[in-house]
């Protein structure tokens, strides 16, 4: 195991690597604005998912690992949280 | 702030556009995702018939996966399905590509660079050189090569396995009419191209081809589904556990307090040794054992060095506010809780009402 690296010999980034990194940094967030709000825009047919997914793992089970699953007992299943993150998906 | 979380994302939706430095003259590409700290990234390149590059070498570690086309490289031929690992330093020959070609190229540690030279730098690691075709010489493989494990028929053939991170890249599969009711989240980030053909997750609806994600830590992906089965490479940025669940309503805070819990009940004695900061020597007087940053390892003690090592320590995911979720009252107890400045701000997108907006920090750090 060494205590230097090649990383560690980097030249400083250039003049227009310092460009190509602002213009791609903008270009990601209005990326991420963009699929928040494709995101956002799902959250009616994700309410339907997520009771399909509940019903399934409280009748045909929940993959705990592998092909091993578990029928769920409806008291185990977790209420949907009174907090506005709850159906939030993007991070 | 490391990088966002950009899921899904299809590439296929927007233009090339032209590669003009680190010797990609003549070539194009498109960000898959870029870290804002480091210049590390993940692209597809374009490499326009009559391409051509000196010897050189990077002072990142590079990896490589082929789409399509050929391109020759010193005296290899690399195709469709062709993976390579590219370390730091390490000279690849001259590079031709008569009829063009597309590939995924990743930059681990810094933005692309290219220095010309025939030579390997006198500190490249040369033996983590990795040069396949993962389409003809790799066998996929049971998914089940960690515990708990994904569903049959979802299969791997496994590129590169770093064992200080465990950090991997792999091809995997879903056959059709793939199926794993769980909802699964990691310790580590995640990251996937989609070559070919269509998953679908709860959270997130339809991956097809051409669809991307780039994952931070703990956030739930899951159930799974594939119609017609699929076929991507993804990477991870160190161990992959899977976290299986069924509560759909759950946040990246409650997931890494639930894999702390983990921790706690599965290594009773690492968890309190780290929480104690390592002062828990059962004879001695308190503090006489210093903690160690990073904790001393008698195997590979350097390892701290490495610079993959030291930025994922360094790595802070630091997660929005609560983005287009028009919950004033929520953020204000957020912010009380973690002690934060309201830093909110308004911008222009095409909404009916006022909302919050998420450059402010929570201060999750992941």
């Amino acid at each position: 195991m060494l205590s230097k690296y090649v990383q560690d010999d980097k030249p400083p980034m250039t003049a227009e690597a310092k460009a190509w990194m602002e213009k791609e940094t903008a270009t990601q967030e209005d990326r991420y604005k963009a699929i928040v709000d494709e995101q956002d825009a799902l959250i009616p047919e994700r309410e339907q998912w997520y009771a399909d997914f509940l019903n399934i793992v409280q009748t045909k089970g929940f993959n705990f690992t592998g092909d091993q699953r578990r029928v769920i007992p409806k008291e185990e299943i977790a209420e949907k949280p009174d907090r506005p993150d709850a159906m939030r998906v993007v991070w | 702030m490391a990088r966002p979380h950009i899921e899904p994302y299809v590439e296929f939706n927007e233009d090339y556009r032209a590669f003009d430095f680190a010797g990609y003259g003549g070539a194009e590409y498109k960000v898959l995702s870029l870290d804002v700290d480091t210049g590390a990234s993940s692209l597809k390149v374009k490499f326009n018939g009559g391409y051509t590059r000196k010897p050189g070498l990077c002072y990142s570690d590079m990896e490589v996966f082929v789409l399509n086309g050929e391109i020759k490289v010193g005296s290899e031929t690399w195709v469709e399905g062709h993976y390579s690992f590219i370390p730091a330093g390490v000279a690849l020959g001259a590079m031709e590509v008569a009829q063009g070609a597309e590939a995924i190229v990743w930059y681990n540690d810094s933005e692309p660079t290219f220095e010309e030279t025939d030579r390997d730098h006198p500190l490249a690691l040369k033996e983590g050189f990795i040069s396949v075709n993962s389409y003809l010489d790799c066998p996929w493989a049971s998914g089940s090569i960690v515990s708990p494990s994904t569903a049959t028929g979802c299969m791997i053939k496994l590129l590169r396995f770093d064992p200080i991170t465990e950090a991997m890249t792999f091809l995997y599969c879903m056959t059709p009419e793939f199926m794993q009711d769980n909802i699964s989240y990691h310790d580590c980030a995640e990251e996937s191209y989609h070559i070919w053909g269509t998953s679908w997750m709860m959270q997130f609806g339809d991956l097809p081809t051409g669809g991307y994600f780039w994952r931070p830590p703990y956030i739930n992906h899951g159930s799974f589904r594939s119609k017609l089965g699929c076929i991507a490479i993804g990477r991870t940025d160190s161990k992959l556990h899977n976290y299986f669940h069924f509560n759909p309503w759950t946040n990246p805070d409650d997931n890494q307090a639930r894999a702390a819990s983990f921790l706690y009940r599965q290594r009773p004695q690492l968890f309190r040794w780290v929480g104690a900061g390592g002062h828990n020597h059962p004879h001695g007087p308190q503090g006489q054992l210093k903690y160690q940053n990073p904790p001393h390892d008698f195997e590979t003690p350097e390892y701290g060095h490495r610079p993959d090592v030291s930025a994922l320590a360094n790595q802070n995911y630091t997660f929005r506010e609560m983005d287009h979720l028009h919950a004033d009252e929520y953020v204000h107890k957020v912010h009380h809780a973690h002690k934060v400045e309201d830093d909110h701000h308004h911008h222009d997108h095409d909404h009916d009402h006022p909302h919050h907006h998420g450059d402010g920090d929570l201060d999750h750090k992941h």
